[in-house]
């Protein structure tokens, strides 16, 4: 099993640095995760990847059992043999792609129903043959199958359907992965579901702290990023009650405002693939905000993407270093108790110029740090979501 | 900056090793031929971030084609400050990398217009754009690359060519040589490509102007050189229009199309045995082999190598050959199906290749992001990357696969010449040992060719991929 400790804590807001230590070595939290959805991480290699800092990475499991599958996965010795990655690894359940990718995707009792897409074939991944693809794959953390509806769905009941299914699911991932001999090595995470309706979340949060004995960790699902409004609101909420000696993973949320308020409300995981993503069109993230490479104007401008940046050159290695940076100032700023500055810091460089997303500016205030004391920056409705569009 | 060429042979023709040295005042450079010159597109090795430029210690010597950076004007390498202005701006070290640079990219085929008096067409992806001899000496002024290609007229349009293009490629080529050649504020390591196309005569005639002792307001424009081969560093000869010219001519007529290593040979028998000889786009080691063997070339530029590996061919040849007894492909094409439970490393032959990925080495140190970030060193060395994850990363379009047989097909073709110039060295019988190679390994390209071929479907399924991709907005996550 995992071994959880936390090392120091932010004294006004609820941030923590904590340390994660797995099959595969410790990992020092809060933390971003690069997204290696195909055992690779866009043109790098896992010698590169560890070079910048980086000690837990993130599989995709759908993506892994199509290919190379996981008879090939077996005979390697697993994904961590198989890619050379040999720090810590999470796979996610299979089910968010499963859904989102195939076209005739339903929901059962039982499991995901799906065309195979490669035969044609009728497939059903249910939370048994998830876990076990997991177990598979070998990844020291390994999450539950959910069932995953989007937050803005307005359905209620379906929302609600969902919450109460994912419990039950919880409890064959559970019985299923206790039963299988791997729990000394890896480490079952459940998924906190109940869209962005307080009362669900509620119910499913006290449900999944029933089970706390048989999960290493929680993962707050079915958000993704500040766009969505609410978002804060319910991360807020999961963090403030799940329990202090679990880590708490914030899944699908990757830009650097998003990243700092989650861990100032309490989150010590996420994973996203936008800083990867995002450098194959050129865009290089910056504490001044991204910039767009590809753009006329930084054409003849010789000076680095950034100064200060420990990193070998590139536009990906860079962007997993800057997530990192931000992630590791964090840590440094939560144990020294200078958190609410290091947030004040970074908001007033990254959205100094266009102003303060009001989303975070309500959020940060929740833990007592109020962005705008002695700062005469404009606050803006929306996602404030900073970007340099292409021309 | 000085360079030097020394050949161990004095004779005109046959296998020789010797060694380029590179003085700068911060450090020397010295590069033992026969060897390799890597090919870069845009400044930069392709699938190559920076740092995996240090762990591979075949990429010393590089060729920089000019014309994709006249998109902007100026071209911005051009605008870059400091000492080593084309090193800076593309990210070479010059402690450790010799840049050549060239304004055509010399393994590009298509057609262009015609070349003018005192311009070459160059091709942009942008289109066309004229450079004359006047801009290229700026150009190479200002960027100040250790090696630098005198323009040459090389015609792009289709062959065959009169012997009246032939004359005037020929004389064009000599008077822009002498005019990159015309006093500067430092003196250039120049190389001159052989003008002459599939003409013999044409080729000694070339040769010949060059040798000629110049007079009156000729000699006084190229001081103090009494002739254009004094101020040349070394010779340099681009097979694809030969081998185009070639094609052409056997189309028209069906007498014995002449040989490349003929044709090398008109034109370098008049010139100094003791300059350096660089042949651009052969494709095989066994191509190698024989202008190594016949002609006395010294380098070769590896954009061949690095594109099989953009194919997904790993290379798995050695020179000495150890003779397995059966005739065998130089590469495996790790598309193929029969990898995918293959978990071997890239190359069978011994001794075991030492690129980045078939020895990969454990970062020494990692970036801490904050107090609390301990390295954890690994206990045991990262095992080697197998086949099967190559075919795994070729299937899912995923770029690493590319990077890791780049590294690794650089490093066996450094290893091959290493081989050349050990049996040479060595004194042992070269010619016996090219047969021998000729024997064990196959030299029809079909391994690179099938891969050529997968890749294209890949390349197209992919496309239809996308497009269903974006159908289906912004689900993926
Ligand atoms: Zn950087
Ligand atoms: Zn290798």
């Amino acid at each position: 099993m995992s071994h959880f400790e936390i090392l120091a804590r932010c004294p006004t807001t609820r941030a923590r640095v904590s340390r994660l230590t797995l099959a595969h070595g410790p990992t020092i939290l809060p933390t971003f995760m690069p997204v290696a959805t195909q055992a690779a991480i866009k043109g790098l290699t896992p010698q590169q990847v560890e070079s910048l800092g980086v000690t837990l990475i993130l599989n995709n499991t759908y993506h892994l059992n199509l290919r190379p599958g996981v008879q090939v996965l077996s005979e390697a010795g697993r994904a961590h043999k198989f890619q050379g990655w040999t720090k810590n690894l999470l796979t996610d359940s299979g089910g968010f792609q499963l859904v989102s990718l195939s076209k005739f995707a339903t929901i059962t009792e039982e499991g995901a129903l799906f065309e195979s897409p490669f035969t044609g074939e009728p497939t059903m991944l249910t939370p048994e043959e998830s876990i076990s693809i997991q177990h598979a794959i070998g990844a020291d953390i390994i999450m539950q199958l959910d069932d995953v509806v989007p937050s803005l769905t307005p359905d209620h009941a379906r929302v609600e359907e969902a919450m109460e299914r994912s419990i039950r699911w919880l409890d064959r991932c559970i019985a299923y992965h206790n039963s299988s001999g791997n729990q000394d090595t890896q480490n079952l995470f459940a998924i906190v579901q109940g869209g962005l309706d307080f009362e669900l979340r509620d119910r499913c949060v006290r449900a999944m702290i029933e089970r706390k004995k048989n999960v290493s960790g929680f993962a707050i699902g079915g958000l993704s990023g500040g766009e969505e409004k609410g978002m804060e609101l319910n991360v807020k909420q999961c963090a403030e009650k799940l329990p202090e000696d679990r880590p708490r993973y914030c899944m699908g949320v990757g830009f650097a405002e998003d990243l700092l308020v989650c861990v100032a409300l309490g989150v010590d995981m996420a994973d996203c693939v936008f800083p990867t993503r995002t450098a194959r069109f050129g865009v290089a993230l910056t504490f001044q905000g991204p910039l767009n490479l590809r753009l006329a104007k930084h054409a003849k401008d010789f000076a680095p993407i950034d100064a200060d940046c420990p990193c070998p050159t590139s536009v990906t290695l860079h962007n997993i270093t800057f997530q990192a940076r931000l992630m590791g100032g964090a840590r440094d700023a939560i144990s020294n108790g200078t958190f609410p500055e290091y947030l004040r810091t970074f908001f007033a460089r990254y959205f100094g110029d266009v102003g303060y997303p009001e989303w975070c500016v309500n959020a940060l205030r929740s833990v007592g740090v109020d962005l705008l004391e002695g700062s005469d920056i404009k606050v803006v409705p929306g996602s404030g979501a900073k970007w340099e569009y292409s021309e | 900056m000085s360079l030097s060429f020394s050949a161990t042979s004095t004779s005109c023709f046959g296998a020789r090793t010797g060694s380029l040295t590179l003085g700068r005042p911060s450090a020397t450079l010295v590069l033992s031929t026969p060897g390799l010159i890597v090919a870069t597109s845009r400044g930069v090795v392709p699938h190559l971030s920076r740092d995996q430029y240090k762990r591979t210690p075949a990429i010393r010597c590089l060729h920089v084609p000019f014309e994709s950076f006249l998109e902007q004007s100026p071209p911005l390498p051009t605008l870059q400050p400091g000492s080593h202005p084309l090193h800076t701006f593309i990210g070479f070290d010059p402690r450790k990398h010799i840049l050549a640079l060239a304004l055509r990219d010399p393994a590009d085929s298509r057609e262009t217009p015609a070349n003018g008096t005192d311009h070459v067409s160059a091709a942009t992806e942008r289109g066309i754009k004229k450079v004359t001899t006047e801009q290229w000496r700026t150009y190479v002024r200002a960027c100040t690359p250790d090696i630098v290609v005198a323009l040459t007229d090389i015609p792009w349009t289709p062959p065959p060519f009169s012997q009246k293009r032939l004359t005037k490629s020929i004389e064009r080529s000599a008077a822009w040589l002498a005019h990159l050649l015309a006093p500067g504020p430092q003196p250039l390591n120049v190389l001159v490509h052989m003008a002459g196309g599939i003409s013999a005569p044409a080729r000694r005639a070339f040769a010949n102007s060059l040798m000629e002792t110049l007079h009156g307001q000729e000699a006084g424009n190229v001081l103090p050189y009494r002739c254009l081969d004094d101020g040349v560093a070394g010779y340099i000869f681009d097979l694809i229009p030969l081998y185009c010219a070639i094609n052409a001519s056997t189309d028209a007529t069906s007498s014995d199309p002449p040989e490349i290593a003929g044709l090398l040979k008109a034109s370098l028998v008049s010139t100094s045995p003791a300059k350096l000889r660089v042949v651009n786009s052969a494709t095989s080691p066994h191509e190698i082999l024989r202008l190594i063997r016949d002609v006395g070339v010294d380098m070769f530029d590896s954009k061949w190598a690095q594109e099989a590996a953009h194919f997904g061919v790993a290379f798995d040849f050695i020179f000495p050959v150890q003779k397995s007894g059966s005739r065998r492909d130089i590469g495996h094409n790790l598309y193929r199906a029969q990898y995918a439970h293959d978990f071997s490393r890239f190359a069978d032959s011994a001794p075991a290749c030492l690129c980045a990925s078939c020895a990969p080495v454990a970062p020494p140190s990692v970036i801490a992001h904050s107090e609390f970030d301990a390295h954890s060193p690994a206990t045991s060395p990262p095992a080697p990357y197998t086949r099967a994850y190559v075919h795994h990363l070729l299937q899912t379009h995923e770029m690493s696969a590319h990077a890791l047989l780049v590294m690794h097909n650089l490093t066996v073709l450094d290893a091959f010449f290493a081989g050349v110039r050990g049996v040479l060295q060595r004194g042992e019988n070269f010619e016996e040992q090219v047969d021998t190679f000729a024997e064990e390994y196959d030299e029809g390209s079909a391994i690179i060719e099938e891969a050529r071929m997968v890749w294209k479907n890949v390349e197209m399924a992919r496309g239809k991929g996308r497009l269903a991709r974006e159908r289906m907005g912004q689900k993926e996550i």
